[in-house]
């Protein structure tokens, strides 16, 4: 070990500790909000911006998070958007991109490239025509309102197409030969070999849905259907007042918590699945 | 193999989140005796009051029984214009929201409001004497075209906050703030300290939506009207007026030196004065409260200071009401907006935000009385409302225009542009924005309106 530390040439110990500097400047925000979930609120947030730990921590603004709004609901209502959404876009998804990757029918390549097209607009332009459209549904103020518009991914099936047709032939073949039907190829020998995809888009798929805002704001009424993104926003936005900087932290910090764990206990996976599938966040 | 078991688990927890889902869904809504209405409301100061907006609503609804108001906490100003107006369109309109006062002209121009006179006209009163306890610089965001679409419910000015321990050390009187443009600058440039740590003698907020507020409040000051308050496609933004006020803020920065560069924040203005690194600053009355709470100094609040007058212009929150409703929601809405403007209640509300109460019996009663006694200093933003309010910014596509003009103001501040350059750029662009408004009506002759 200490022969190969020695025989780092003086370029790769400035590289690396270039790259601690670029992390401790991507990490500092972070590292703020963890310090002034902590710090007793004092004198209007006069030393809000300092990163040293306080010297008597408090989970005080904690228990004003939690007083000011209903985390076990939000983070019951967030857990079941992002499941929701995530499980039927597995389906979905799993399906198209087999049908664009391996079916042959007629206008395939226009269906796909109005697929395609589909990535280009902006979410806020459908706001209205969804919205009319979950009324009409019926699911209007529900969950299943805010997971709708999602159920099926454009970006899913483009990467699960380009996934499966990365998977040569000779295995379904195999399986063909053997008396499959295309189902049981698409269980039995695809989706296993594109765990790596699902895997990426699941988790673009979590977290762009775990941090979202406007859409489900304009979904749901009821309180108790509050997502976590909308139920922090309720007590953390203001306008014309001023802040209170560790009730802000701390809930921002019971918002990002789960996925920050998530990332950590499966980085290997995370990683792994991101340089197969050439995803990046 | 074992690759093969875990998608069969993963394809089984997908059932059961979908089911799940779906028994969610199945369970939402469901019947009561009362008229349910919902009630879109913002959150617009910080900390507790979306949890209060929901008591405020409970409290209603424990207090009669015809009627249950629904809380629904729908973002910031913006979001909740954008959440009502899709709600609307997508025929679930809000039976009452809360919205910022400059947008009633636009709610109404969109055909999404109805106008109060009606429920006004069947309790036998009319609008004159219904707004006739309420101050007058309120009136005219509540009217448009001579009915009222709009019964206010909060409401703010800017005001001037500063620092007495600083001014004694600068060796200025705390008991005389500045009276003029003049002074302001003066005083400023006298509390600016740039040896050691930086201290600003002046700071205000310059994002979006304050800014544009705070420059119509220096064009007002300096005589002008800063848009055409009876019209809304007009605005004045290359008027002398408004061209002299943008050059107070250029001066501020790159002349005199006593404001920041570039585009500051209210959060960053409010840390700065706590911190004692901003000697004077311009925020809303409705950061009374938090100032009071979190000041370790003496401060003190002062009329924004004027050039050829002194004025300024409200902002903050009316109540309307929908198109399209149902008529039990219609009449359900009503009630519960007379029961919010209350005296009483409006009160209460500003005793726990730091907002005016709209209407003036509201100081009347004992309670508000009291707390005025306490707080001598929300008497002196209330005065300056009665003396030199005015109204709010209101035209066609508010919020396009007033960006207009902030871009420029913050190009401005930011040294990239000058003032005689912003205004007529700011100019241009407005009237682009306002064209097929001011197409379908001004310059349309001989329609009959």
């Amino acid at each position: 070990m200490s022969k190969a530390l020695a025989r780092r040439s003086p370029a790769q110990i400035g590289s690396a500790a270039l790259l601690c500097a670029i992390a401790l400047v991507w990490t500092t925000p972070f590292l703020w909000m963890v310090v002034a979930a902590f710090r007793l609120e004092s004198g209007g947030s006069r030393d809000m911006a300092s990163l040293l730990p306080p010297l008597q921590p408090t989970l005080e603004n904690f228990a004003l998070a939690f007083e000011s709004a209903d985390f076990a609901v939000y983070y019951l209502n967030t857990l079941l958007v992002v499941g929701g959404i995530l499980a039927v876009q597995l389906v979905t998804i799993s399906l198209a991109g087999y049908a664009f990757a391996r079916l042959d029918f007629a206008g395939k390549d226009v269906l796909f490239t109005l697929f395609l097209l589909q990535l280009m607009l902006v979410p806020p332009i459908l706001i209205v025509p969804n919205l009319t459209t979950v009324v009409r549904l019926g699911i209007y103020d529900s969950l299943l309102g805010v997971m709708a518009p999602y159920l099926a991914s454009a970006f899913g099936t483009f990467l699960m197409r380009q996934t499966f047709k990365t998977i040569p032939r000779d295995y379904e073949e195999a399986a063909l030969l053997d008396g499959a039907r295309w189902w049981e190829v698409l269980w039995h020998v695809l989706l296993p070999l594109a765990r790596p995809g699902l895997v990426a888009f699941s988790i673009v798929s979590v977290a762009a849905h775990w941090n979202e805002f406007l859409w489900p704001l304009m979904v749901v009424n009821a309180p108790e259907k509050r997502t976590l993104t909308v139920g922090l926003a309720s007590f953390a936005a203001g306008a014309e007042g001023g802040q209170e900087w560790g009730l802000l932290a701390a809930g921002t910090l019971l918002v990002a918590l789960p996925l920050v764990v998530a990332f950590l206990a499966f980085q290997r996976q995370f990683i792994d699945s991101f340089m197969f599938s050439g995803v990046k966040g | 193999m074992t690759r093969m078991i875990g998608t069969r688990m993963i394809g089984t927890r997908m059932i059961g989140a979908t089911a799940t889902a779906l028994a969610i869904a199945l369970l939402a809504g469901s019947a009561s005796a009362a008229t349910k209405i919902e009630f879109f409301f913002p959150v617009p100061v910080e900390g507790k009051l979306a949890r209060e907006m929901g008591d405020i609503a409970k409290r209603f609804n424990a207090a009669q029984s015809d009627v249950e108001v629904v809380a629904v906490y729908t973002g910031n100003y913006d979001e909740t214009k954008i959440k009502a107006q899709a709600a609307m369109q997508a025929g679930k309109p809000p039976a009452v929201a809360l919205v910022s006062a400059n947008f009633v002209l636009e709610f109404k121009l969109n055909d999404q409001i109805v106008p109060l006179d009606p429920f006004l006209a069947a309790e036998g009163t009319t609008k004159d004497q219904f707004l006739a306890d309420f101050w007058p610089a309120l009136h005219g965001n509540a009217t448009v075209d001579g009915k009222l679409y709009a019964i206010p419910y909060q409401n703010s000015t800017p005001l001037l906050y500063y620092n007495a321990d600083l001014f004694k050390a600068a060796g200025l009187d705390p008991e005389k703030p500045p009276q003029n443009w003049a002074q302001l600058i003066d005083y400023a440039s006298k509390l600016t300290k740039k040896d050691g740590e930086q201290r600003w003698g002046l700071m205000m907020p310059s994002e979006y939506e304050y800014l544009g507020w705070l420059v119509s409040a220096f064009t007002m000051a300096n005589g002008g009207t800063y848009y055409n308050q009876s019209y809304g496609g007009e605005v004045y933004y290359d008027a002398p007026s408004t061209l002299g006020a943008l050059r107070f803020f250029d001066d501020a920065v790159h002349k005199y030196g006593f404001m920041p560069e570039g585009v500051t924040d209210q959060k960053a203005v409010s840390t700065s004065f706590f911190a004692g690194n901003a000697a004077m600053v311009i925020l809303s009355t409705g950061t009374l409260s938090f100032v009071r709470e979190n000041a370790k100094f003496a401060y003190k609040v002062a009329f924004v200071p004027g050039n050829l007058r002194n004025a300024a212009p409200i902002g903050g929150g009316s109540l309307v009401t929908f198109k399209n409703l149902p008529e039990d929601q219609r009449k359900a809405a009503w009630t519960f907006m007379k029961w919010l403007t209350t005296p009483q209640q409006l009160a209460s509300w500003s005793r726990f935000t730091g907002y005016f109460a709209p209407r003036k019996s509201a100081y009347e009663l004992p309670e508000m009385k009291a707390f005025t006694a306490q707080n001598p200093d929300a008497l002196i933003a209330l005065d300056q409302l009665q003396r030199y309010g005015q109204p709010w910014f209101a035209t066609f596509n508010t919020v396009a225009v007033r960006k207009a003009m902030e871009d420029e103001v913050q190009a401005v501040l930011s040294g990239k542009k000058k003032p005689e350059a912003a205004v007529k750029d700011a100019q241009r662009k407005a009237d682009e924005i306002m064209l097929p408004y001011v197409q379908s009506t001004a310059l349309t002759v001989g329609t009959g309106g």
